[in-house]
């Protein structure tokens, strides 16, 4: 009836036609994304259990002075748990380390606490600028702690300009970029140097960044595990797990990971500064510098690799208001965009192999573009139904069996993360993950796949801001 | 393709995900459980054949057939790491006892896949089941381990070597490695030979004898292994300071022990590599700096001095380091801070303020 009223026959025909092809990019895109996911949980899976088996039988090199590493702390407006994080820094099971936190120009007592708790002194320290960034106003040093902390209250200038700064300015010839208010786990250090012990071309090694909330950590051991009493924290736990940790390990089969989270991540101090450093201009700095490394290495013929160590964990608090979350994933969205936009020169070039067919070709479909296909599939929806060519049932049967689809794969991922790091996990926490993988797929993926379409609302305004969103301590004894 | 079909594959793959899930919890669990079980089982066993004295071939037969699952080896790895610790002598013996079985197993275990073949020599090193007099026969199932391309195969293996002490060995390994088309970590090669539990010093002269024959890459892990080992090898490592026929690896190497062990004869080449104002040979100017600290004349210092007015950041780093180790004031360094290069000033300045601010604390 409707149909009659909207559209005349030619129209009609017009519009039947369209919905045909819609449906058949539909299918093609669909059995794309089942497939990636599918084949990325096994592989992240089995890598998981094949780890597990080594670790159990000895297939291990844990030295923790083989590399040694600066830590580098960006901090703004931190001082509520810089103090609490840089001792937990401190009591990491590593030798050889050094601290360097940056502030950057907090207008709260970020550095004065810092200066208190660690008997800091002023000094005044040369730093070779060997990347661009803002001006120090004064330098502390303490060595009272295990390790050398060093602090630089520099000019504001973003995290990028941090990060810089920490560069410029730490000894060592691998540092870590992190939060200041993420957590790294005791062993998270050795874990991450693996990958470098192991070959000598490896440039980068992302870490696992797992959301801390509800979870109680002691001197950076986990001495309670639980799923997050808030259901949003709670469904970004199961995401993560499928989305991040399982496509990375996939990525990092065959060298193709493009992002390494700005929480946590290893990096060879020499090859970053060979490319020019953090790029103060994009919002994804920790993505951007990742596919910058690869374009800058292949270009200059340099052999090189970039791992991830699924065994090298950070906890982080996940947002857990939905404005929070939002603003969160519009960040990452538009650092996603960025970054794409800026090494455009990957696409489709042979050159860099899998990480342009297929990593960069994944980013570009299934992360940058899949919100405005998901709402664009949503519409065509709505157009075939007033058009009366949409079988309900059979759509609310495949939707169904997509949704079942995704969580099964979402808690195998997440049962293969929590088995093989031995956390024990109540039943009502699993009853909850087994609930709650349902909604995350449905409700909260389209959700978000608004929020990521309409990012790019308003987003020159917020270009070089901090990205701050309301996060509560971590639960440290 | 009807869309059906799409639909059952994604439902044949939730079942097989499902199937997949729940075998792993139940395996996992089960694995554990059996652990536990046989570690009881193997403690009863030894704990009676300790206290018995008498070791009988049923239970050499019951080990042997036992421990071919790697299960069970970590079974008796947990059972022996707690004997161990209460019957140290006894435990000892009763590895010699069952050295038949030991030498079974290793070649068995080497022969598994890779993950199952790294572990036996883990158990070899950890518990040392083999010495020079008994491994003769079970060195090849070592060697094979060394080419594999399992890093934890060849560094399990090489410390199954080092444990057994005997420095003929350990070359044959070492030369094995040097061989392999794969990377291993020059580090892991220094470290490990730290833990040899042979005559070092017999070790060390005949790594002398085939130094020449290693890679680069080898040469400079043996001779970093050497400068921890100890400071008796001045002339091989002069040899190599004086040389330019030797890759510069080498030769930062030698600097580098010269730095730790004092040598006169080896001081008129340091200086000469600081002097020197080679930029794109920096990296001896900088590793000599640091070597100088080992050496107090006035003549270090003015070399010394100055280098705090190098281009190359790392060269001034060093020398103010070196200058701050030879325990110069403000006072010594006055023409330094008066002088023209503020680079300089402000590089020392910072070591002498911090040596100040953190008297008791690191360098």
């Amino acid at each position: 009836m409707l149909r009659n009223i909207l559209f005349n026959d030619a129209a009609f025909e017009f519009v039947k036609v369209f919905l045909e092809w819609v449906e058949a990019f539909f299918v093609i895109y669909l059995i794309g994304y089942s497939t990636f996911l599918f084949v990325a949980v096994v592989t992240g899976s089995s890598s998981l259990y094949k780890k597990r088996r080594q670790e159990k039988l000895k297939n291990t090199i844990n030295r923790d002075y083989f590399v040694p590493i600066s830590i580098i702390v960006p901090a703004f407006n931190e001082e509520v748990t810089i103090v609490e994080n840089v001792r937990s820094l401190l009591a990491l099971d590593y030798t050889l380390y050094e601290i360097v936190v940056v502030d950057d120009g907090s207008s709260d007592a970020t550095s004065q606490r810092l200066i208190r708790a660690f008997d800091m002194k002023p000094i005044r320290r040369p730093i070779q600028r060997k990347i661009m960034c803002q001006s120090e106003e004064f330098i502390y040093e303490s060595v009272s702690g295990k390790v050398p902390l060093t602090l630089i209250r520099k000019k504001n200038g973003g995290k990028a300009d941090s990060l810089n700064m920490g560069i410029n300015a730490c000894r060592y010839p691998y540092f870590i970029c992190m939060d200041a208010d993420s957590v790294l786990q005791y062993d998270s250090l050795s874990k991450i140097v693996k990958p470098v012990i192991e070959d000598a071309n490896v440039v980068a090694v992302g870490g696992a960044v797992r959301p801390a909330n509800s979870v109680q950590i002691d001197r950076g051991r986990v001495i309670n595990y639980k799923l997050p009493s808030n259901v949003l924290a709670c469904m970004q736990v199961l995401e993560y797990d499928r989305s991040f940790l399982a496509s990375r390990i996939l990525f990092d089969k065959f060298n193709g990971s493009m992002i390494i989270s700005g929480a946590f991540g290893l990096f060879k101090k020499d090859t970053v500064i060979a490319a020019g450093g953090y790029d103060h201009s994009t919002m994804g700095e920790d993505m951007e510098l990742v596919v910058k490394l690869h374009e800058y290495c292949v270009t200059n013929e340099q052999p090189y690799s970039i791992k991830y160590a699924t065994d090298a964990v950070c906890w982080s608090q996940a947002p857990e208001r939905l404005i929070d979350l939002c603003k969160q994933r519009k960040r990452w969205h538009l650092g996603l965009f960025q970054t794409m936009l800026k090494h455009r020169k990957i696409f489709a070039n042979p050159k860099f192999g899998a990480v342009s067919f297929v990593s960069y070709f994944y980013f570009l479909i299934y992360e940058l573009l899949s919100p405005f296909i998901e709402i664009f599939g949503i519409l065509t929806m709505v157009l075939a139904f007033l058009v009366d060519l949409i079988n309900v049932p059979f759509m609310l049967l495949f939707f169904g069996i997509y949704a079942v689809f995704g969580s099964i794969l979402t808690l195998t991922a997440f049962f293969a993360r929590t088995q093989t790091i031995d956390l024990k996990i109540s039943p009502a926490d699993t009853l909850k993950a087994v609930l709650l993988c349902l909604f995350e797929i449905t409700l909260l993926r389209f959700v978000m796949a608004w929020v990521r379409a309409t990012a790019f609302i308003g987003y020159k305004k917020k270009r070089l801001n901090w990205g701050r969103i309301e996060r509560k301590k971590i639960n440290l004894k | 393709m009807k869309v059906e079909i799409l639909i059952y594959g994604y439902l044949a793959v939730c079942v097989a995900m499902i199937i997949f899930n729940i075998v792993c919890i139940f395996l996992f669990r089960h694995n554990d459980n059996q652990i536990v079980l046989y570690s009881n089982e193997f403690k009863n066993r030894i704990t009676r054949h300790i206290k018995s004295g008498t070791v009988d071939d049923g239970h050499a037969q019951y080990l042997a057939k036992k421990l071919r699952r790697a299960r069970n080896l970590m079974a008796f790895d947990v059972t022996l790491g707690e004997l161990d610790a209460e019957y140290h002598d006894e435990i000892k013996s009763y590895i010699r006892e069952m050295t038949p079985v030991f030498v079974e197993l290793t070649r068995l275990y080497s022969h598994k896949n890779e993950i199952q073949a790294a572990y036996f020599p883990y158990i070899i090193e950890k518990y040392r089941l083999f010495d020079s007099e008994n491994a003769g026969v079970i060195i090849d199932s070592l060697y094979e381990l060394i080419k594999s391309p399992s890093l934890y195969s060849r560094e399990n293996a090489l410390h199954a070597v080092y444990s057994i002490g005997n420095s003929k060995y350990v070359i044959r390994a070492l030369e094995i490695v040097n061989g392999n088309e794969f990377y291993h970590n020059k580090k892991l090669i220094t470290d490990g030979l730290l833990s040899f539990t042979g005559d070092k010093s017999e070790l060390n002269s005949l790594i002398w004898e085939k130094m020449d024959e290693f890679s680069v890459e080898m040469q400079t892990a043996l001779m970093d292994y050497i400068r921890f080992c100890g400071g008796d090898y001045d002339n091989e490592m002069l040899k190599r300071l004086k040389s330019d026929e030797y890759d510069r690896e080498i030769r930062f190497s030698a600097i580098r022990y010269f730095g730790k062990y004092h040598c006169d004869d080896a001081y008129e080449q340091l200086v000469k590599f600081v002097s020197a104002n080679d930029e794109g040979n920096w990296e001896y100017e900088a590793i000599g700096a640091f070597a100088l600290a080992n050496y107090p004349c006035e003549r270090t210092v003015d070399v010394l001095k100055s280098k705090l007015g190098s281009r190359v950041w790392y060269v001034r780093f060093n020398a103010s380091q070196s200058l701050e180790r030879l325990g110069l004031e403000y006072a010594d360094l006055l023409d330094v801070f008066d002088g023209d290069d503020r680079y300089a000033g402000e590089m020392m300045r910072y070591r002498l303020d911090r040596k100040k601010l953190f008297a008791k604390g690191e360098t």
